[in-house]
């Protein structure tokens, strides 16, 4: 149980601790790789001995989250931890020099994280949401020079368009939990339309996310990123979750489903062959090549052999990561990947070259190597199933076109165009400082897996109780398609092989602009739109908020005008009072101090006859005496 | 011309003459001169208005020396008071006698 | 005819030295003045054969002008008027005063004069006395008794205003 766990949580671990501790975040990467890869092959020998189980949580009543391990389960992420681990070695000598690496390895390790909890999951939640996780962390790191505008562009256009055929997965697992009553994926299903719908939903999503026609322009453009992204991602496992959903859903299927699937992965081998007959660039070469590998596997899935599918995707994991780590180094000489850059790098890097080599001739089909043994059991399967008027011609042309397009890239990375030996090269190959070194380690680790593969075929088989199917018809149109692409390929220019075809095949068969028209400029489109409109609503908000500070500051300035027409009112009532004050100082009290006076003055005139002196009271006294005897003369005698 | 008014024109005439000198002078006793010759002049009407229309009558004479004892205390009580002003004042002039002024 | 020449000129005497009185610098002339005016007057009262009335008023007059002459001298500035001194005061005033009521008096004893019918014969002077004499200790008894009073009080009053205080 515990290992089980760790599988998922020690990535998961691993990348948030390099958040925290962003300079050892390649250690940690690497670590979280290494523990997950141990802990799977614990699960795996235990599954060994016939044991599987289950370690669910219950979220809801009736409803769990859970991780399913089963020999498939196990052995898948033993696969996808190996293949991380090496890629991871060889990303610390490639990100030598770059200045983001926290950001790199810790996204890194979180898809880790996602792949494992996809590959473990028991029940459809669980693959919903590490599916989800997967493809942010693809978007961050295709992305991850974002500073480049195709790399943002790139980025969008992988996550925009995977998560639109999302839509197919979200509905077709709604129907399956509506109608088997529970998202666990071992629910048998009952059959019928709704099953079928479902199962053409799941189509459409897994098509999408392993780049099958008519969805295959994204991973192209996804080459932008860093090498070790294309590496692991885009070879070995991002694109594989879309046929593990395949896979998983296998049982679910109906035999008519299963013939969509084949013609899907058939038609897809053969037109990205093409495509990659034709790319200018070595790096989307090989991404057309992955979409060709996976249509054969979709292939033999739908021809009915899930053993077939399985041992070819980890072939196919092995292979194309190792022809990717080489295409590294040749980046790292040359600092590009387009072919007229890189004629004759082979010669300049021999080590680079052969694993290179070795890789390619296995993905060719050229025995003993891996890739001989998987191809053989794509085509036995075809060659057995109901279909096989129309699988096999389609098979064999997907492995004619594969050989034809390793040798185009062998000559030219060996000679160049022409028949003519190429110049010596001035560099001295692989690097031979630390950086180099790591390289090479991932390199050779990859490239010695792409060879030996073949040699697990029959322990593989006893250990998941698969068989693989065989037979000599598959093994001699194996390797006549082999044989023929191969020279054609080395002999001739990929003009003469393709003719009219060329400058169709070099756009990648893309239909009138295809879904970067359909979908991902339109979703941008609406995005932006989206933006503006938000934008105004800003400026209306903005709007309001000046004219409400206009009508403030009006009825602040009525304001300040009624507060100078209260003052002058006081100012009036303060004038009145004033005036009052006035006239009751002025009249009133002067009137009555000017009675007081008066009566004072009087007084003080009266004092005036108090002279004190005897003659004037003399006077006074004559003065009256005359008077009255006046008056009494006049009243008596007159 | 009768005597009797004679003499009432000399004693009015002597009551106008005492009038000026009391109310004109100064000093004290100039002005008690004055009201001697007032009480003089009414004397002198008294007399006449006895002598002339009722000599039987000697209350005329009695009123006579009534005025006449008026006279002496007059005199009397004055120089007192003269005498007490001066030994304030040093003087008894009626001029400078201001301190009752009010 | 005699008597009314008597008292015209005893009068005209009399009027004379009061007016003397007043408009003489000398204090000693003033009470001089005084003294025979007063004499005049005591001279009129026996032309108008009041005989003991005029001898008495002589005799008074003669003790008090005396007393005032000392007085004067006492408490005047320049008795013998050698500094002459404007020693008048509210002069028009007291002129006028006087005038005035001399004109008063003089018209009405004009004015309600009436010549008596027979003239009365004047008693004998020592009918006069003895009619007197009566007249004071039987009718008059309380104004003499009055008068006596107010004499004592007087002097007992000015001798104590006059007294010299001690402090």
């Amino acid at each position: 149980m515990t290992a089980t766990l760790v599988v998922f949580l020690a990535p998961l671990a691993a990348a948030v601790l390099s958040v925290l501790f962003g300079r050892v975040a390649a250690w940690l990467a690497a670590s979280g790789a290494l523990a997950s890869g141990v802990a799977a092959a614990a699960i795996l020998a235990r599954t060994a001995s016939g044991e599987s189980w289950e370690a669910s949580v219950e979220w809801l009543p009736g409803l769990s989250v859970s991780l399913s391990v089963t020999t498939l389960t196990a052995l898948l992420g033993v696969t996808v931890a190996t293949v991380a681990f090496f890629v991871l070695v060889y990303a610390v000598g490639y990100m030598a020099g770059e200045t983001e690496r926290t950001r790199f390895f810790a996204s890194m390790s979180l898809f880790l994280a996602a792949m494992q909890a996809l590959v473990l999951s028991g029940d459809w939640l669980s693959f919903l949401v590490a599916w989800e996780v997967m493809a942010l962390a693809s978007y961050l790191l295709i992305g991850h020079w974002h500073e480049r505008g195709d790399a943002r562009d790139a980025a969008s256009r992988a996550f925009v368009t995977t998560r639109t055929a999302d839509i197919g997965l979200y509905i077709a697992v709604f129907l399956l939990a509506s109608t088997t009553g529970t998202t666990s994926m071992a629910a048998a299903a009952p059959g019928g339309p709704a099953t079928a719908l479902a199962g053409l939903l799941l189509l459409v999503a897994a098509a999408t996310k392993a780049a099958q026609v008519p969805f295959q322009g994204w991973l192209a453009a996804a080459m932008a990123g860093p090498t070790p992204v294309s590496a692991l991602l885009h070879s070995a496992t991002l694109v594989a979750a879309g046929v593990l959903l395949m896979v998983r859903a296998f049982p679910l299927l109906p035999p008519g489903v299963l013939l969509v699937v084949g013609l899907v992965g058939g038609i897809t081998t053969v037109v990205a062959g093409l495509t990659a007959v034709a790319q200018p660039d070595l790096k989307r070469l090989l991404a057309a090549s992955t979409s060709s590998q996976l249509g054969l596997m979709l292939l033999a899935l739908g021809a009915g052999s899930v053993a077939a599918a399985v041992f070819h995707l980890i072939a196919h994991a092995a292979m194309k990561s190792t022809l990717f780590l080489a295409t590294g180094v040749f980046q790292r000489d040359r600092g590009s990947t387009a072919f007229r850059d890189l004629l004759g790098a082979g010669r300049d890097s021999r080590p680079a070259y052969l694993a290179f080599a070795v890789a390619g001739l296995a993905l060719a089909g050229v025995p003993p190597l891996s890739g001989f043994w998987s191809k053989d059991a794509v085509l036995a399967a075809a060659l057995a199933s109901a279909d096989a008027w129309i699988l096999v011609p389609l098979g064999f042309a997907g492995s004619l076109l594969t050989g034809t397009y390793v040798a185009r890239a062998l000559r030219l990375l060996w000679r160049g165009e022409t028949v003519v030996p190429g110049p010596r090269g001035g560099q001295a190959g692989i690097r031979s400082d630390a950086g180099g070194v790591w390289m090479r380690a991932g390199l050779l680790a990859l490239g010695a897996g792409a060879a030996a593969v073949g040699l697990l075929a029959r322990p593989l088989e006893e250990l998941t109780a698969m068989t693989l199917p065989g037979g000599w018809g598959a093994v001699a149109m194996g390797l006549a398609a082999a044989a023929l692409g191969l020279m054609g390929g080395w002999l001739l220019p990929a003009r003469r092989l393709l003719g009219g075809l060329l400058p169709w095949a070099e756009r990648g068969f893309v239909v009138g602009g295809g879904l970067a028209a359909f979908i991902v400029r339109p979703v941008q489109r609406l995005a932006m739109a989206i933006g503006g409109f938000d934008r105004s609503l800003h400026s209306l908000v903005g709007g309001a908020a000046r004219f409400a500070l206009a009508l403030a500051a009006r009825v602040s300035a009525v304001d300040v005008r009624l507060h100078r027409g209260v003052e002058g009112a006081a100012d009036g009532a303060l004038s009145v009072a004033r005036l009052v004050q006035a006239s009751d100082r002025d009249g009133i009290d002067a009137l009555i101090a000017a009675l007081a006076r008066g009566t004072r003055e009087l007084g003080r005139a009266g004092r005036r006859l108090q002279s004190g002196l005897v003659h004037r009271y003399l006077a006074l006294t004559v003065a009256g005496f005359a008077a009255l005897a006046l008056i009494v003369t006049l009243v008596v005698f007159v | 011309m009768s005597v009797l008014l004679t003499g009432q024109l000399v004693a009015a005439v002597l009551f106008g003459v005492g009038l000026y000198g009391a109310l004109s002078q100064t000093n004290l006793v100039m002005i008690m001169m004055g009201v001697e010759l007032m009480l003089g002049a009414a004397m002198l009407n008294v007399v006449f208005f006895w002598r002339y229309l009722h000599p039987e009558m000697y209350s005329g004479q009695m009123f006579m020396l009534v005025l006449m004892t008026v006279m002496a205390v007059e005199m009397a009580v004055g120089f007192g008071v003269a005498t007490a002003r001066f030994r304030a004042k040093g003087s008894v002039e009626m001029e400078e006698a201001g301190e009752l002024r009010g | 005819m005699i008597q009314f020449l008597f008292v015209l000129l005893f009068g005209v005497a009399a009027i004379w030295f009061g007016v003397k009185v007043f408009t003489t610098a000398s204090m000693m002339r003033s009470a001089l003045a005084l003294l025979f005016s007063m004499a005049a007057l005591g001279a009129l009262f026996m032309a108008a054969e009041a005989e003991f009335l005029g001898v008495l008023q002589l005799m008074m007059m003669a003790t008090e002008m005396s007393i005032m002459a000392l007085f004067m001298i006492m408490y005047m500035m320049s008795p013998g008027g050698l500094t002459p001194m404007e020693m008048t005061h509210q002069k028009r005033f007291s002129l006028v005063a006087g005038v005035v009521t001399a004109l008063l008096i003089v018209s009405v004893a004009v004015s309600q004069f009436r010549e008596p019918s027979a003239v009365a014969v004047a008693p004998a002077p020592d009918a006069q006395l003895r009619g007197l004499g009566g007249e004071l200790l039987e009718r008059s008894m309380l104004v003499f008794q009055a008068a006596g009073v107010t004499i004592l009080v007087a002097m007992i009053a000015t001798t104590a205003v006059a007294m010299r205080r001690h402090e």
